[in-house]
């Protein structure tokens, strides 16, 4: 489903040669996989995640996704792939403070150009499927740090992703709330969602299918 | 349907930036407002100017006696004894009988008695022509025909005001009343034997005028002190004595050529035509062109329009700085919700849109606050007898809230662009 080759990405620092963030990443990525990117700080995991989900543009390199050479798609491309292709679920969640958690999920479906009422009706479902029943009209600010993440991976399910990246889920909750959302992720992987994770957490990379280590920009084998 | 949730985005914003939003507001109401009162002013004097100049006739030109007296050049001084002629005009109608009008005036000032009544007034002598233009009136009785000129009969027509349909709130304060019209108002002149200059006159006809509000010659001021009084020209010539200007001729000649594109042509050949007549010398005359006479009326209606329309503009231009810096507040306080929304798959288009539509929702919300602001204004200067602004139209509000409305777009659109340009992570990133 993902297949990178070669993906190098800089960050220019002043005139200088800049900040090698990866330096020739291979990377293949099957549907239906639950992977879990693990390495030190620094180690580039984030950057590659954000090369997956089409928030940044790799340097050099060619990235596949689902057999299609996108490395060269212009943005508006991008945002259609991230609006329909992948769903992104954060660190810090990421919630909209001013919307309720029912607008927070709608967004992307109202984004795709779904209708208002049947944009509520399904975020309302994403909602009961993340355990958040009967809290739709509630502001992000109201809601408990496990159950924002959930308001954000309903989000992130919003337009029937294919892939669903995941960058630190847990890092910001307790480890009660953390381990529920774990729960949901596998829960979604088993029902064929592919899903790649970037963790510091080994406990969490323990339960996945496949895990990837990264040191200094590179994937470890 | 994102145009929708843009608007409700950018209702919320308005209203979680109370202050910011309210400032905004303030300098686009007063563009909308000036730009609402000058578009009424403009509408007005359009309009009452073509309607003028629909009474007076399309092809109008005016010969006219110099007002010597106020001439500072000897040699004007001395042409005194120079003067426009009935015979001039009779010239000229033989001459260029293809005219659609040649029409003499003179005018003189007299005493007007009924009984015990008796009052000075201005009689204006004129020929059956004088009815061909700027024909206002509904009559009673007739109007002087070519008998009377011919037979130099004492006979006059008496003109009754309109009056006011609202009299505005200064006139009642300082107006004193015109004891001739009291009275023509209140007898019934027709068929009537008066007194002018000591001479009997029997009236044949009484012509009342439109309202004030409706009469386009009082819009222009151009004839609207002119007198109430018609006699034959003749007539007035020969018999009545009086004071006036002419130094034994008659004051000026309507001409009307029918049709705007000859005026230049007959304004050249009358000029000729009357220097042939009067040993070459023209300069105690002076011969316009009606419109000319119009504009030099309009020019300080005009200055106040623009002077109305800079402010409106400037105040225009102040509230689009206004909003452009809103936007550019409003964007960098949502760097990261840029950041979130470009994540979940909005387009640099749609980021864009919604902080232009949220600018044009600033502009369109100043814009219905300056016009309900406004729309009193000038509702109260209406009421106080303000003649331009009883034009109003009804779609006047709405343009003015489109100026409103696109000096949002245009100022939001630098800003928005720069928001739409952020970069994704960096946007994620910033707390």
């Amino acid at each position: 489903m993902i297949k990178c080759e070669d993906l190098h990405k800089v960050y220019p620092i002043g005139k200088g040669s800049g900040y090698q963030a990866l330096r020739g990443v291979n990377l293949h990525i099957r549907a239906g996989e639950f992977t879990a990117i693990t390495g030190p700080s620094g180690c580039g995991k984030s950057t590659l995640l954000n090369i997956i989900g089409f928030l940044d543009n790799p340097s050099s390199g060619k990235y596949y996704f689902g057999e299609r050479d996108v490395t060269a798609f212009d943005d508006g491309k991008r945002s259609g792939l991230r609006l329909r292709g992948i769903g992104f679920v954060f660190q810090s969640f990421n919630l909209l403070p001013r919307f309720s958690a029912l607008d927070n999920v709608k967004l992307p479906m109202l984004y795709a150009g779904m209708d208002k009422e049947p944009a509520g009706k399904l975020a309302a479902e994403l909602l009961a499927r993340v355990g958040l029943a009967g809290k739709e009209s509630n502001s992000p600010v109201k809601l408990s740090g496990g159950e924002r993440q959930r308001v954000g991976l309903a989000r992130a399910l919003a337009n029937r992703p294919r892939l669903l990246l995941a960058d630190e889920p847990t890092g910001n909750l307790d480890s009660g709330s953390g381990a529920g959302i774990m729960d949901l992720l596998l829960e979604l992987n088993k029902e064929g969602l592919t899903i790649v994770m970037v963790t510091h957490d080994q406990g969490l990379a323990k339960r996945v299918s496949r895990v990837i280590r990264m040191k200094d920009g590179l994937v470890e084998n | 349907m994102r145009v929708y949730e843009s608007l409700r985005t950018g209702t919320l914003e308005i209203f979680n930036n109370k202050l910011r939003s309210f400032l905004s507001f303030l300098s686009i109401s007063v563009g909308v407002i000036s730009i609402l009162y000058s578009i009424t002013l403009i509408y007005s004097i359009r309009t009452r100017t073509q309607k003028a100049l629909e009474v007076a006739g399309p092809g109008r030109i005016v010969v006219k006696m110099k007002d010597r007296w106020n001439s500072s050049s000897d040699m004007e001084k001395k042409q005194a004894r120079e003067s426009l002629t009935l015979e001039d005009a009779l010239a000229l109608e033989s001459r260029y009988p293809e005219l659609f009008m040649t029409s003499p005036m003179l005018r003189k000032w007299i005493q007007f008695r009924v009984g015990n009544f008796s009052e000075w007034q201005s009689v204006l002598g004129v020929d059956p022509q004088w009815r061909k233009r700027g024909w206002i009136y509904k009559m009673r009785g007739r109007f002087l025909n070519q008998f009377d000129i011919d037979t130099r009969a004492r006979v006059c027509v008496i003109i009754i005001e309109g009056g006011w349909l609202k009299k505005p709130k200064w006139l009642k304060f300082y107006d004193n009343k015109d004891r001739f019209q009291e009275f023509v108002k209140h007898e019934d002149m027709l068929g009537k034997t008066i007194m002018l200059s000591g001479n009997l006159y029997t009236v044949v006809g009484v012509l009342y005028e439109p309202p004030r509000e409706k009469n386009p010659k009082a819009f222009l001021q151009v004839e609207s002190w002119s007198p109430k009084i018609l006699a034959p020209i003749t007539t007035v010539q020969r018999f009545l004595s009086g004071y006036d200007e002419s130094e034994g001729g008659i004051d000026q000649i309507n001409l009307d050529t029918g049709r705007e594109s000859t005026i230049n042509a007959y304004k050249a050949r009358v000029e000729k035509f009357l220097a042939a007549r009067h040993g070459g010398r023209l300069n105690f005359l002076e011969i316009k062109d009606y419109r000319d006479i119009i504009k030099d009326k309009l020019a300080d209606k005009q200055r106040d329009m623009y002077t109305v329309l800079i402010i409106g503009a400037i105040a225009i231009l102040a509230g689009g700085i206004g909003i452009m810096n809103v936007t550019l507040a409003t964007i960098y306080s949502r760097i990261k919700e840029i950041g979130i929304r470009r994540a979940i798959g909005a387009t640099r288009g749609a980021i864009m849109a919604q902080f232009v539509i949220e600018a044009m929702l600033l502009g369109f919300f100043g814009g219905v606050a300056g016009i309900m602001v406004g729309l009193g204004g000038i509702q109260y200067l209406a009421s106080k007898g303000n003649e331009d602004m009883i034009m109003l139209q009804w779609w006047m509000p709405f343009v003015s809230v489109l100026a409103a409305v696109a000096t949002g777009f245009l100022a939001s659109l630098y800003p928005a662009y720069q928001a739409s340009k952020l970069d994704p992570v960096e946007a994620l990133r910033y707390e």
